[in-house]
């Protein structure tokens, strides 16, 4: 769900006024990596579910993963089922060590401004485009990652192009430091 | 009960290890390692020993031959036998500080017929585990705690941990004084000033405006020159060196990572009388636990630590270069020290020390709401340095005539609505440093001739707190930017299993003469008060009023306390509860361990001087 770019710019000042604006604004300038869903090339890409010829299950619980690691081969689609049996808000994110301790600290912002909860997304807020407003990366529609709400189930279908260190990892504030991310090892 | 040590079936003996653990945070006792071993008994000895800190011998009390104790390692489930032979010549009792059990094994002589170990005898101590997490176990005789008979408790969840972690460490934290503990109460007894200079607090003071009302006692006896804050209201017996791991500072107990671990630190503060404030400068530690519970991750970059309280935070050092760990009293009077490192013998830099907080009028539990100041003439307010005027609406300064207020520095003036200073002829402000004025609203000064306002440098706009100034005891002298963990943070990973209301609410008064050194509840001492009274099953609020300038870490056995922090329905529930100086917290518990508990202060000085009561838990009678 996408709203209007302009309509959210409104909203998002009427909601938060000047101060988040600015924040925010200071926040993330000069951030030098464009953050991830820009970079997705070299860590692969998203896939239709119908051309994974391997399905892999996926227990999110607090705060945790079951399995803790996969396997995948290069050039592998992979469908990811996720599943979170946790009473949290869990994320199921692909990328480099580098690239979710770029998003945790996006996700502790979301956190802070409200758009995320311990527990959900603010529906008020969510999905909110805020590329207008010096903030690209102030919404959390990214291809190589699903947000899974308590006992919500979700999918993540991954073409995996080439062998790279890469991580499954969850980046909410504090996740990530408790343990809840898992190697994806590449075999031959 | 049976006191001998021999009862135990081959069934009743346990699964129980006593050893260092992956870690190898302290040695097991010599000869007693035995891995995971199906059945097994584990004998501590209490014998006197020897102990250098930094350098200096001095006498101490082992458990298990070490000091700190050996860590005990255990699984969630298990039932444990703990056989504890006194070697000293005097009684001693060892209690397992956060653990759910019999009352009997709690180990706390004069609570739930446990008597204390009399010297040449054997206890055996037998429970099953029903929990797991971070605890500690220690003496609860005299101060023997204080001399060395401390030890962690590190138990595995039956369940998977909802932590991982690729290696871990316990940091147990400590106090060590080369005097024996009984000459430092008798000194305290003499003179409660006795490790600070000699300054004299302001309980007395409140005690007598209390009874003779606000302007006789602000007549009579107040000489705020002499009553400024000092250090002896932050803590009261210095001279201390602080341990990690039984080491002092100099040496340096260092802690091994690979780069790229994920580090699980089990942090305890096995301390007699410090609160400490704990960072480890360049690596953020993300809580896990709080006294031994899990909790939702949070990320801080320091802690303030109440003695009796654990906490499990998560670093992921990278990198080669060594990182301090850092942890300074709240008085300021020395650190401890810890590394965490590549390899041994590397040093990271010793941070820069934090200055000493000066207690504010917050912190005395001052609620100035309607005082009436009338008639305060000739007042000298010089040096009082550093008043953080928290809320003091409608205040009357009417009638204040030949003010001194040199010398006033670093006011913080909060928020000071509907200040009347009407009538205040004569005052001299000169060399008012620093006064922070912001948002006095409705301040009327008009009417106040002649006032010299010479010199009142500095008036800040806001009453900015300065890196050099740490203002009230809540200030830590964190730094701008970061991030020190809230109670307010802290909330429990798992929901509550009780959420009844509370059905009665507990008011437990913590106070004390300074002057005699007498520490109470309620204004009782130890065993002259009525003791706390509830129904097994009762869901019950206590509310901790602290009147003291001291915070006090209360300490229930037998239960949790789930801290009001307003996490609903995810309460952090806790077995040490800080209570800050001239504030109010309360927790509610269920009263579901029936027994007579012990409820004290847990500061070691605190509690044998008076400050603890009996939290007993009955069962219905049937018969009503």
């Amino acid at each position: 769900m996408r709203l209007h770019t302009r309509t959210l710019n409104t909203a998002a000042a009427l909601l938060t006024g000047a101060t988040f604006l600015s924040l925010i604004g200071t926040a993330f300038a000069g951030a030098g990596e464009p953050g991830h869903g820009h970079t997705t090339a070299a860590i692969g890409e998203p896939a239709k579910a119908s051309a994974a010829k391997r399905t892999i299950q996926v227990e999110l619980g607090d705060n945790y993963y079951k399995p803790e690691s996969v396997q995948v081969k290069a050039g592998e689609t992979v469908r990811f089922v996720l599943k979170n049996k946790g009473e949290f808000l869990h994320e199921f994110n692909i990328g480099t060590a580098d690239m979710h301790a770029a998003h945790q600290k996006e996700m502790a912002m979301m956190m802070e401004h409200g758009m995320l909860t311990a527990t959900g997304i603010n529906k008020n807020m969510s999905g909110m485009d805020h590329s207008k407003m010096g903030m690209a990366e102030m919404k959390h529609d990214d291809p190589n990652s699903a947000l899974v709400g308590p006992g919500e189930t979700k999918e993540l279908t991954w073409k995996f192009t080439k062998d790279t260190a890469l991580e499954f990892a969850c980046n909410m504030p504090g996740h990530y430091e408790s343990g809840m991310v898992g190697k994806i090892a590449f075999t031959r | 009960m049976d006191r001998t040590s021999n009862f135990l079936t081959r069934r009743d003996a346990l699964k129980l290890a006593a050893m260092a653990g992956m870690a190898g945070v302290v040695t097991a006792y010599p000869g007693r390692h035995s891995f995971a071993a199906a059945d097994q008994t584990l004998d501590l000895a209490v014998e006197r020993t020897r102990i250098t800190v930094d350098g200096v011998t001095s006498n101490a009390i082992a458990i298990g031959g070490s000091i700190p104790a050996p860590t005990l390692r255990l699984r969630e489930g298990q039932e444990v036998v703990i056989r504890v032979t006194n070697r000293l010549n005097e009684p001693t009792s060892i209690h397992w500080h956060g653990l759910l059990l019999q009352g009997v094994m709690d180990g706390a002589p004069g609570f739930n017929g446990f008597v204390p170990i009399r010297p040449g005898e054997t206890y055996t101590y037998h429970f099953k585990l029903r929990q797991a997490g971070t605890y500690w176990y220690h003496s609860h005789s005299a101060g023997q705690e204080q001399e060395g008979m401390y030890g962690a408790i590190v138990i595995e969840p039956a369940e998977r941990d909802p932590v991982r972690a690729d290696r871990e460490y316990v940091v147990l934290l400590s106090d060590h004084t080369i005097e024996s503990p009984n000459s430092v109460l008798r000194n305290l007894k003499v003179s409660e000033g006795y490790y600070n200079n000699k300054k004299r607090t302001l309980v007395d003071f409140f005690r007598d405006a209390q009874r003779d009302g606000w302007s006789t006692t602000v007549q009579d006896r107040l000489d705020w020159a002499e009553m400024r804050m000092d250090a002896t209201d932050l803590a009261d017996v210095t001279g201390y060196h602080f341990l990690v791991n039984g080491k002092g500072a100099k040496d340096n107990w260092t802690a091994i990572y690979k780069p790229g671990e994920r580090v699980r630190l089990r942090i305890i503060n096995g301390s007699a009388m410090t609160i400490f404030d704990v960072r480890i400068p360049g690596l953020p530690m993300t809580v896990v636990a709080a006294d031994g519970q899990n909790v939702a991750p949070v990320k801080v970059d320091e802690f303030r630590f109440g003695v009796g309280e654990t906490y499990d935070v998560i670093v992921l050092p990278q990198g080669d270069k060594p990182f301090t760990f850092f942890a300074e009293p709240i008085d300021r009077t020395g650190y401890a020290r810890a590394t965490l490192a590549v390899r041994d013998g590397l040093e990271g830099e010793i941070p820069e020390r934090r200055p000493r907080a000066i207690l504010t009028m917050a912190d005395m539990g001052m609620s100035h709401e309607g005082m009436d100041h009338g008639a305060m003439a000739g007042m000298d307010h010089s040096k009082m340095a550093g008043m953080g005027a928290g809320a003091m609406p409608g205040m009357d300064h009417s009638n204040m005539p030949g003010m001194d207020h040199s010398k006033m520095a670093g006011m913080g003036a909060g928020a000071m609505p509907g200040m009347d200073h009407s009538n205040m002829p004569g005052m001299d402000h000169s060399k008012m440093a620093g006064m922070g004025a912001g948002a006095m609203p409705g301040m009327d000064h008009s009417n106040m001739p002649g006032m010299n306002n010479g010199s009142m440098e500095g008036m800040a706009k806001a009453a900015a707190s300065s890196n050099d100034q740490a203002m009230g005891w809540a200030d830590a002298g964190t730094p701008p930017g970061a991030k020190a963990l809230s109670y307010a943070d802290l909330k429990s990973l798992t929901k509550a299993k009780d959420v009844r209301e509370p059905t009665h609410e507990i008011e437990v008064r913590l106070s004390g003469m300074m002057s005699r050194y007498i520490w109470t509840l309620n204004g009782n001492k130890f065993d002259e008060g009525e003791p706390i009274r509830v129904a097994y099953g009762d869901r019950v609020r206590i509310r901790f009023v602290n009147e003291t300038m001291m915070a006090h870490p209360m300490h229930l056995h037998g239960m949790f306390m789930e801290l009001e922090n307003g996490q609903a329905g995810r309460l952090p529930r806790k077995h040490v509860v800080l209570v800050p100086p001239g504030k109010t917290v309360s927790v509610q518990l269920t009263a579901d361990e029936p027994g007579e508990w012990p409820f004290h202060c847990h500061l070691l000085y605190h509690m044998a001087s008076g400050m603890m009561t009996r939290f007993i838990v009955e069962r219905r009678s049937a018969s009503l």
